[in-house]
């Protein structure tokens, strides 16, 4: 009994932070959902959803019971277990990242000190799901999108790896709240600008969004590796997208912009988490915008992109930061 | 979308067989291409054609001559009034008929701006298959404008019947003429902001520079015409070296390119807008007053025997009406020579070769219309 | 171009080269040649620098007759150049010559019939592969005219008061040599 007494205030820790990750990911995909409808509206002169609620509002919410109302299509010859397996590979490991970001200087799930290898780990799921959905859809169109999306994401992980190593180097330490802490004088963007146009380069590589799209590249390939999935399995994949934007912009935050680090409001104890959303959904924003102005590369320049320009960059700018640590 | 296709056996080469369907985001129409894919390079192409055919050929030779005018509209649905005029030339040129001036100069008014609506349409849509969402937006908001303009004067948005043999259906007013002005003096100022946005994208040039090279040999040979042809450098207009309607009196340049590649073709349709609008605004100054309908068209109208050709320069090349007459009023043979029936039959020798991505944009360079090809 | 060396070079290859007027009819020449001479033709106007704008038959007794245009980019001249299948409605190709043609001949076969010999893939273009026998174009027997009824009549002399212009079918004019196939 003093053994379930111990342990009741990290479960209670535990449940209260399953909650609060599910509120992040699907009010996120609230958010960003209709963001994104209406920026891609007004950038392209016109206003977007209008009809549900005010300007909209209601939108997601009504296409989220829509797609929950729709029929599981799977096709005939596809790998049934596999085929409803992809879209929970994709959905599931959003969670673990959420529990170690810190969204304040005290509002954080749990503080591990190799957090940053946790969220690393378990974004590189998200690439499994594509394979697995591609694979058993039975459909050569999805099976080139998920040949796409295995040579782009294992290609443009390692940009982003090098470059998140640099500040790891002069922080000493994967632990992301002390990432933060380091940042109190000058946020990490001033001193490694490089290491940051590097990692946001991979960041919109790594999530699938335009202009490197390509694993789903509709007028290439008419959806790509989510082409057969219909209903909640597509709308899971979406969610899963959504959620992977909002981590990895998290850890750009948390990095380079100096994570919940601002101007404390008064009668605010937890005035991080507004600083700390507002960056990201900065970042975000900047990816819709940049997803609805420019087209698509081509596959072999976006490879040779990474391993003949990103790779030998952020290698040196490694090599530049070990160098100065050493020597400062 | 299911599959079709049956899975090659040839472990030799690890080639599959991927077939763009009919229904495809980015084959303009109902276009069947049948790929053979090794990795990602496409290595045989096979159109498959057929899809959109409605027996054009043979309904002209059962309908009276001037009753064949609305189907010419359906073949090139974006070129119809182009296509309307060069009909109406023909069946002039077979009885004899002599238009008004007026009736000439609104023809090219109208072909005119259906010309710089098509190149609109088509900037869009390739923009949309290479991945950029916005342009089309933007492009189709101008195209309305022209749509608007010339709805109120045909009573059509798309599929135009507006020529007739010895004039148009409706006089173009006041109205018309200052609306057209204030359009060319929008899409003049709009064009500062496409080529900074779109033209100068890396991202764009980086994927239409150097993919689908064409020659003017191959072009000989293959019958392409039109912008395709003007991009590999051969200053060759059917308004310039065969002037028909009253083309010989207005000043306008042939842009023209030398690579031959998509980017070539992309730049010679861009700058063709300006020269449209230039045609334009020479004939609005020079528009006489008169009738709208030449003085005697017989309501039977017999076409002397013989055959008789007409070529007018359609926005995807040269589009001819060869016309078999046995001296009645129902043509005996109608051939209609589309220009994207030649355009597209270079692609199984072009596009050999390529990645996937760059036959996508090879098609789209294009500027296929699929309709005038099945007719 | 030359355009009189050219002509010159017709000479040697077809049976009757006829000036036609450009503002009545829309083309410059009109050349009649035989069957086993389309592809020498064909070769010449490639050397040339004309390109092939297009290739139809047209269904006329005694047999069909399949007409090529060509025209040059550099100097207006459009040419039609003309020749008979034989009785078993056969045709030498050009698609070695000019790539262009190998579409315009499938869809010539598949409306009317007329086999080109040589062709690397004669297979429907535009109808479907099981309508390979169905030849829409070809007229039925009540609607066939003669080659002559389609030619271009000369212009009529004064005519008499009160006299009807008649087409006269069996007058050939003299200009047109169109030779017919035995």
């Amino acid at each position: 009994m003093e053994i379930f007494y111990s342990i009741l205030p990290d479960l209670i820790r535990m449940v209260v932070c399953a909650v609060c990750g599910a509120v992040i990911v699907f009010g996120n995909a609230l958010v960003m959902g209709y963001a994104e409808r209406k920026l891609a509206g007004h950038i392209m002169l016109r206003p977007g959803p209008m009809e549900v609620g005010f300007h909209g509002v209601y939108q997601l919410i009504v296409d989220g019971l829509k797609l929950m109302g729709k029929q599981l299509v799977i096709p005939k010859n596809a790998d049934k277990p596999l085929f409803m397996l992809a879209p929970l590979l994709a959905f599931a490991p959003v969670f673990v990242p959420l529990l170690v970001i810190p969204f304040s200087s005290k509002l954080q799930g749990f503080d591990l000190d190799i957090g940053l290898l946790v969220i690393l780990a378990l974004a590189s799921i998200n690439l499994l799901a594509v394979l697995i959905g591609g694979w058993s859809s039975n459909n050569k169109y999805s099976l080139f999108g998920a040949f796409r999306a295995v040579s782009q994401n294992v290609a443009y992980e390692i940009p982003m790896l090098l470059s998140l190593l640099s500040i790891i180097f002069m922080t000493n330490t994967f632990s992301l709240k002390g990432i933060v802490a380091a940042q109190s004088p000058v946020w990490f963007i001033v001193l490694q600008p490089l290491a940051f146009l590097i990692y946001l380069v991979s960041l919109v590589a790594e999530t699938n969004r335009a202009p490197f799209d390509l694993p789903e590249a509709e007028s290439e390939l008419t959806a790509g590796f989510h082409t057969e999935y219909s209903g909640m399995s597509f709308s899971l994949f979406v969610l899963g997208e959504y959620a992977n934007m909002f981590i990895v912009s998290s850890v750009a935050t948390v990095f380079f912009l100096g994570g919940s680090s601002g101007i404390p409001l008064p009668y605010f104890e937890y005035s991080g988490v507004i600083w700390f959303l507002l960056k990201v959904y900065s970042l975000m924003f900047f990816l819709v915008w940049i997803r609805w102005t420019y087209p698509r590369t081509r596959f072999d320049q976006l490879m040779n992109f990474c391993w003949k320009y990103l790779i030998p960059f952020s290698l040196v700018n490694l090599l530049i930061t070990v160098v100065m640590v050493k020597l400062l | 979308m299911s599959i079709d296709v049956e899975v090659l056996e040839d472990s030799r080469h690890h080639r599959y067989v991927l077939n763009m369907g009919p229904q495809h985001p980015s084959t303009h129409g109902v276009l069947r291409v049948l790929l053979e894919l090794e990795g990602e390079y496409a290595m045989e192409l096979l159109p498959v054609l057929g899809y959109g055919h409605r027996c054009h050929e043979k309904i002209a030779e059962f309908k009276p001559a001037k009753s064949f005018m609305p189907n010419t509209a359906r073949m090139d649905y974006l070129g119809a009034l182009i296509y309307n005029q060069g009909f109406a030339q023909l069946l002039e040129k077979a009885a004899g008929i002599e238009v008004p001036e007026r009736v000439e100069y609104i023809r090219v008014i109208t072909s005119e701006l259906n010309r710089i609506q098509s190149h609109l349409l088509w900037y869009g849509a390739y923009l949309l298959d290479l991945g950029a969402f916005t342009p089309i937006m933007y492009a189709f908001d101008d195209r309305e404008h022209i749509l608007d303009i010339l709805e109120d004067v045909t009573g059509s948005r798309l599929t135009y019947c507006y020529a007739r043999v010895g004039g148009v259906s409706k006089d173009i007013d006041d109205k018309f003429v200052t609306r057209t002005r204030a359009f060319i003096d929008r899409l003049r100022s709009r064009f500062p902001m496409y080529e900074d946005l779109v033209n100068g994208n890396i991202i764009l040039q980086k994927r239409l520079i150097d993919v689908g090279e064409l020659t003017p040999q191959i072009c000989a040979r293959y019958g392409i015409t039109g912008p395709l042809l003007r991009g590999t450098g051969v200053a060759y207009d059917i308004r310039r070296a065969e002037p028909y309607s009253i083309y010989s009196k207005f000043d306008f340049e042939i842009p023209t390119e030398t690579k031959g590649d998509c980017m070539a073709s992309f730049l010679v349709r861009f700058r063709e807008l300006e020269q449209s609008l230039r045609i334009i605004e020479q004939a609005l100054d020079g528009l006489p007053e008169g009738p709208i309908m030449a003085a005697k068209v017989p309501k039977k109208l017999k076409l002397p025997a013989g055959d008789y050709n007409s070529s007018v320069e359609a926005p995807r090349g040269e589009l001819s009406y060869y016309l078999v007459s046995d001296g009645s009023d129902v043509p005996y043979r109608l051939k209609v020579r589309t220009p994207s029936y030649s355009n597209l039959s270079v692609v199984p020798e072009m596009c050999r070769g390529m990645l996937l991505s760059d036959v996508v944009s090879a098609m789209g360079a294009l500027d296929l219309v699929i309709p005038e090809i099945d007719r | 171009m030359d355009i009189n060396k050219v002509k010159g070079q017709w000479q040697k290859l077809s049976t009757a080269i006829e000036d036609v007027d450009y503002s009545a009819s829309g083309y410059d020449y009109s050349v009649s040649l035989e069957r086993d001479k389309v592809r020498d033709f064909a070769a010449l106007m490639l050397a040339e620098g004309f390109y092939l704008v297009g290739l139809m038959a047209v269904h006329v007794t005694p047999a069909i007759e399949v007409v090529y245009q060509f025209a040059h980019v550099e100097t207006r001249c459009r040419v039609m150049a003309r020749a008979f299948v034989d009785e078993q409605v056969e045709m030498p190709t050009i698609s070695d010559i000019y790539q262009g043609a190998n579409w315009h001949e499938r869809e010539t076969r598949d409306f009317h019939g007329v086999v080109f010999v040589g062709h690397p893939y004669l297979e429907p273009l535009i109808l479907p592969e099981e309508d390979v026998d169905l030849k829409p174009l070809l007229k039925e027997e009540a609607k066939l005219k003669d080659v002559a009824a389609v030619r271009r009549q000369p212009p009529e002399p004064a005519p008499e008061p009160k006299a009807k212009p008649e087409p006269k079918p069996e007058a050939k004019p003299e200009a047109v040599k169109s030779q017919e196939q035995s």
